[in-house]
């Protein structure tokens, strides 16, 4: 029995979080803190002839007006080097920056940005994928070969990655196949939707160093992203995170830190810079808008046989996370399924639109929304049940991955008959324009190293330093509660620092599922250590064999009533006579064999300790007006182990909302490069009402590698709800619905359609 | 642009202050006294993050001028925890797992407390609506309902 993991106990940021004494990036100031701006460009594609910040510079209040000029002459970005701070001759989407501001208060910053002179040649916009792969399309980088990039990508004009996964002969397969199924699915952009705008407050010091305090998920990869655009040495260039109001992934790259720290430098004054709306809904990390084709022969039994999918993602004027994402979405296109031939193709492709990013689970819910549609659309042609269907062809236990990994801890069947069962599966039809739709995926744990620092405080609580940020999911709880367990502590006697670049031992950061993960086994690394530590003390203390002593409930004693001496006395001793008790922990991701001869342009060829999952969703369709109700919804994800089962399920609840945002009513509108709803009155986000209640069914297939088995979380639960309305709407109201969102108009007119 | 004094009350205490007609309840809290407990974000009345209490209703300090709050009284996220307690709501709120970022949480607290003030015994529907103002995109608000509602129990 464990006494502090597996348990769902309260986090420990909450008491701040309810009173309003947590402070958040968005709420940092300094003394006498300057406010800045950005200047963005209305143009989608423009060629950039002058900008004239004179007379905004002028006007009463203004400290610094900074262009191009003020800025190295630097291309940066993490697997494709082609991004600048600010536009200097060529403009590439409608929200681009073009310079920035500092003045005293917010309005005065509004008003110079109004008076800047921008003076460009519009040039029409290429638009779309569609339009960036057309033949003779203009390039979105003319100069994209001299571009520095990872050599492993496969790039060419527009596309600036080509991932690719071939297994056995997918001719072959489609030849022995007795049906085949081919498929076109569409999805839009969807912003992660975080309430706390991305922020960042910059100040230098004398000695030329910058401090940077932001909402980023990933303060060391800001470290190095801001060092390259100052042309610094990273450890002049310090970040540090106060509260993140959620981040879903869009706070991955560099938001507006590198604005703040040039406007900082320019007035020699703290500068605060925050996003607008607009700013976030036009020039942000949204998700990619992307195509799908999918073919897939079967045989009559419902075996699959063969698949030969296409992904292509818009990825806007730059790189970004494109190229890794189209990597993903080459292992989310086969599915959590035995394929015995594949081609599969992932492309990341530029267009003048905003860089689009990383949103929780990037690529997965775009990828399961064709996969697990066809998945019914099959089944329904062949006359099997769904859920059957896939059952014939999913994976288990020791079988092999797309791309040759051994997959271990598979609880995907147990998760299938789960959610099945709860929503009442053998009766699919309930009712007039009523109808149940299940989906099914897998995840990646994803990889990269953590380090943490463990010190015993004088009083015997302990502080737990990690270099990973709290974005709102309590990873950083369940990662104290590992080492809590470990060293026979309570979770209320541990303190967290976090996210400081100069303080904290490094982090591969907030993102892929991997905080509580990761952190949790660099904790039980730095136990493993400091345990040491405390027995050689206690036994020296008490004078007597290490090998008699045990650690528990604050204390290391001999036996039960024999001579003890607890946590605190030890840390005191070491105060005085050793520096004090402090162990350093690290752990990375073993490496996940897979085999190499299958993927070409790949940057992420397997998923570590994947988790595995199904959704089941009861729901009406509205005759009249297509507008979908939810009865139930069910989800039954396989964590692994339970860290904190009610953050679990909060993970599920708050992860299926978004996704039914994604499969109902959000979507960035664009109007060739420019985006048409820029608010939160056009773009619709879930409220309380339109969230149903949400089902949670934990399963626990142990991962191997996981602490006490636990599997990455967070980002699952956004994957399935688009293909599991899907599937659910095609039972209720007899249309297949092809492209998200699905509103209520695209089902209605589908069903016209239908009649005519 | 001229400015124009103003006593104004917030969370008890009485406050004057010389602001500009223009300045909003929320420039005021968050930037004149540091009152940060109340968020920012989209300044349009969309999100709820600003939430506060006006004569005890739910409004919007984003989009409030503060010269209107003249002689009224406003209570804050951090006027909620009388003397150090945690209100009734905000213990629920932890004990229910209903936070996880959290910037949301104050004012969706603040819009809670001003329902049940309102309708003591609500049902989860009404919990959901009298909170649809306030956009959450960690929760699901499920948590946060069963928040509510047990708060709302346990008052009876």
């Amino acid at each position: 029995m464990t006494r502090v993991v597996g348990h769902s106990l309260p986090r420990m940021d909450a008491p701040g979080k309810v009173t309003g004494t947590a402070v958040y990036a968005a709420d940092f100031a300094l003394p006498g803190m300057l406010y800045g701006g950005v200047l963005r460009s209305r143009e989608p594609h423009a060629r950039l002839l002058r900008i004239d910040p004179s007379r905004a510079a002028r006007l009463p209040g203004v400290r610094a007006v900074i262009t191009a000029a003020d800025a190295a002459d630097v291309r940066y970005g993490g697997s494709v080097k082609d991004e600048e701070v600010f536009a200097r001759d060529r403009i590439r989407f409608a929200g681009q920056p073009l310079g920035a501001v500092a003045a005293v208060s917010p309005d005065a910053v509004a008003t110079a940005l109004a008076e800047i002179d921008v003076v460009c040649e519009p040039l029409p916009p290429v638009a779309d994928v569609a339009a960036a792969l057309a033949p003779g399309a203009p390039l979105v980088h003319e100069g994209w070969a001299g571009y520095t990039a990872l050599p492993i990508l496969h790039r060419e004009g527009n596309v600036c990655n080509r991932a690719r996964i071939v297994v056995g002969d997918v001719e072959r397969g489609f030849e022995e196949a007795d049906r085949i199924f081919e498929h076109r699915f569409t999805t839009r952009s969807v912003h992660q939707g975080y309430t706390e705008p991305r922020a960042a407050v910059a100040q230098w010091d004398s000695a030329g160093q910058v401090t940077v305090w932001s909402n980023t998920q990933l303060p060391f990869e800001v470290q190095s992203t801001l060092s390259e655009i100052l042309q610094l040495p990273p450890s002049c260039v310090r970040i540090i995170v106060p509260g993140v109001g959620g981040g879903f992934g869009g706070k991955l790259r560099i938001g507006v830190e590198h604005f703040a720290a040039l406007l900082a430098r320019k007035t020699g004054r703290a500068v605060k810079v925050m996003t607008t709306c607009e700013d976030e809904l036009t020039a942000a990390y949204a998700r990619q808008p992307a195509i799908v084709e999918l073919k897939t022969g079967v045989s009559c039994d419902g075996r699959i046989l063969a698949r030969e999918g296409r992904l292509w993602f818009d990825t806007g004027a730059f790189a970004g996370s494109g190229p890794g994402v189209a990597s993903v979405a080459t292992l989310m296109l086969a599915g959590p399924y035995r394929i015995p031939n594949l081609l599969l193709e992932g492309f990341a492709v530029y267009t003048n639109k905003t860089n689009f990013g990383s949103f929780r689970a990037p690529s997965g819910p775009q990828a399961n929304f064709a996969v697990e549609s066809q998945m019914d659309i099959i089944a329904d042609a062949l006359g099997i049940d769904p859920l059957e269907l896939r059952l014939r062809n999913i994976v288990r236990e020791g079988e092999e991955g797309p791309t040759g990994q051994v997959l271990a801890a598979v609880g995907l069947e147990e998760c299938l008959r789960k959610v099945a069962d709860a929503i009442g599966w053998a009766n699919r039809r309930p009712g007039p324009g009523r109808g149940k739709g299940l989906a099914c995926g897998w995840w990646t744990t994803s990889g990269g190293s953590s380090g943490v620092y463990v010190k015993v405080n004088p009083d015997g609580t302990v502080a737990l330093n990690t270099g990973a940020a709290e974005i709102g999911t309590a990873a950083l709880t369940g990662a104290a509660q590992v080492l809590a367990e470990d060293l026979g502590i309570e979770l209320a006697d541990i303190h967290v620092v976090s996210a400081d670049t100069l303080a904290t031992p490094y982090d591969f950061g907030a993102q892929g599922s991997r905080t509580a993960f990761a952190v949790g086994n660099a904790c039980r690394a730095a136990v493993a250590d400091l345990k040491t530590q405390i027995v050689t003390l206690a036994a020296r203390q008490l004078g007597v064999e290490e090998s008699v002593l045990t650690l528990s409930q604050g204390a290391v004693c001999v036996a039960d009533g024999g001579p003890r001496v607890t946590l605190a006395e030890l840390a005191r001793a070491s105060q005085a006579s050793g520096g004090g008790l402090i162990a350093h922990g690290t752990f990375v991701a073993p490496p996940t064999p897979y085999d190499a001869k299958r993927v070409e342009g790949h940057v992420y060829p397997a998923f570590h300790s994947p988790s595995f999952h199904a959704h089941a969703v009861d729901l009406s369709v509205d005759e009249d007006t297509g507008e979908v109700s939810i009865h139930r919804y069910v989800v039954a994800q396989d964590v692994g182990f339970a860290m904190n089962p009610a953050y679990i399920e909060g993970q599920i609840e708050g992860g299926v909302a978004q996704g039914l945002g994604q499969a109902l009513s959000e979507e960035i509108v664009y109007d060739n490069g420019r985006v048409l709803n820029a608010n939160l009155t056009d773009y619709k986000m879930p409220t309380a009402l339109d969230v149903p209640r949400i089902e949670t069914i934990l399963v626990q297939h142990p991962s191997l590698v996981g602490p006490f088995g636990a599997k990455g979380v967070g980002e699952p639960p956004n994957i399935e709800p688009p293909a599991a309305v899907a599937n659910a709407v095609a039972s209720a109201a007899g249309v297949r619905i092809t492209s998200l969102p699905m509103t209520a108009e695209k089902i209605a007119l589908a069903r016209l359609e239908q009649k005519r | 642009m001229a400015r124009t004094t103003l006593s104004l009350s917030i969370n008890g205490e009485c406050h004057e202050l010389s602001v500009e007609p223009s300045r909003t309840l929320l420039e005021v809290l968050r930037t004149d006294l540091g009152l940060t407990g109340t968020k920012e974000n989209c300044l349009d009345a969309e999100c709820g993050v600003c939430t506060v209490l006006l004569d005890g209703v739910a409004v919007n300090a984003c989009v409030l001028l503060a010269v209107r709050c003249r002689e009224r009284s406003i209570v804050t996220i951090e006027g909620l925890a009388a003397g150090g307690e945690l209100h009734p709501l905000q213990r629920a709120f932890i004990d229910h797992g209903a936070v996880q970022c959290g910037y949301c949480i104050p004012g969706m607290i603040l819009a809670a407390k001003a329902y049940l003030d309102e309708d003591p015994s609500p049902s989860e529907d009404a919990v959901r609506e009298a909170l649809a103002g306030n956009l959450c995109r960690c929760t699901g608000y499920q948590k946060i309902a069963e928040a509510v509602l047990s708060a709302a129990r346990a008052a009876r």
